[in-house]
């Protein structure tokens, strides 16, 4: 019975058709939630004792480089899924997602260059921890160029799906490249084991970024696959149907 | 959350610090370019769906 759940709703057809029903609700909800919690972040929670103001810029770059890590999380779970049980889906998925990966990436390297000028005194270092996110940055560009480069999808989606295999161990380094090299990038201040040491009217819309960040992630994954869906099933049936 | 944390419009603009450093421009240029960088993509994708459905039809 669970098997036929997984794979009724592991075809491209009952995804697209229950994503299409989600989506506009997970859209709303997660910009209402987002634009809450900057306005909470921006103005109604007090300087920060060291860094002033400028800290403000965390409920922008966390969540941004909190996804881009999780989106590759999630690539590596679907590309085990696709070489093994050959879940077509999960082949569109991991092509779908790696624009998104790129986007919050850049989004993350950009908001946390920004955030090192008045910090750091310098919007660049080649610390660990920017060193190894520059590295997923350029890992995901060169995942999407990969596919494209290859007139077989097919060969494609597997060549694809070994080498976000491979580039998985980057996420483990980006993690702990705080703890196990001297950075001038901060050290965890939200862990699963330990106490946040973050302030709670600072933690709570930090939370709230996150939720509304991923909430619309999440709708830019579901365009994406929504689109490569198209792409790859064009000449299918049912989509001249659903279109 | 009960109190804002600047007096004035302006105060929230330059968002000056303990320290007397401006941060505003800092914290506003990251926030337009989160802002911008999500409607283009979501502007993006929708125009390409958009072109790619009428093709199919």
């Amino acid at each position: 019975m669970i098997k036929k759940f997984i794979h009724q709703f592991a075809s491209p057809k009952t995804y697209l058709f229950q994503v299409t029903r989600a989506y506009p609700y997970i859209f709303v909800i997660s910009v209402f939630i987002y634009i809450i919690a900057i306005f909470w972040g921006l103005f109604l929670t007090p300087e920060d004792f060291v860094q002033g103001n400028s800290y403000r810029i965390i409920y922008l770059h966390v969540p941004a480089s909190f996804i881009s890590q999780s989106l590759y999380g999630g690539m590596a779970i679907a590309s085990a899924i696709f070489l093994i049980w050959k879940v077509k889906l999960s082949a569109y998925l991991v092509k779908s997602i790696a624009p998104i990966g790129a986007i919050t990436t850049f989004i993350a390297l950009i908001s946390g260059s920004i955030w090192g000028i008045p910090t750091w005194g310098t919007w660049w270092a080649w610390d660990a921890r920017i060193v190894s996110t520059l590295i997923l940055f350029i890992m995901y560009l060169g995942l999407i160029a990969l596919h494209d480069s290859f007139a077989n999808y097919e060969k494609a989606d597997k060549f694809l799906a070994v080498l976000v295999l491979v580039g998985s161990v980057n996420i483990p380094i980006i993690k702990m490249s705080v703890e196990w090299w001297s950075t001038l990038h901060q050290s965890a201040s939200i862990t699963i084991s330990d106490k946040p040491t973050i302030d709670p009217s600072m933690l709570y819309p930090l939370f709230g970024s996150m939720i509304g960040f991923t909430g619309i992630v999440v709708c830019l994954v579901i365009l994406s696959s929504k689109l490569h869906i198209f792409i790859r099933e064009k000449n299918k049936s049912w989509i001249k149907d659903y279109v | 959350m009960s109190k804002f944390a600047f007096n004035s419009i302006s105060e929230a603009f330059t968002m000056q610090s303990l320290n007397g450093q401006n941060h505003g421009l800092y914290v506003w240029s990251v926030l337009a370019i989160v802002f911008f960088t999500l409607l283009i993509t979501f502007l993006v994708y929708k125009y390409k769906l958009k072109k790619i459905s009428k093709k199919i039809k």
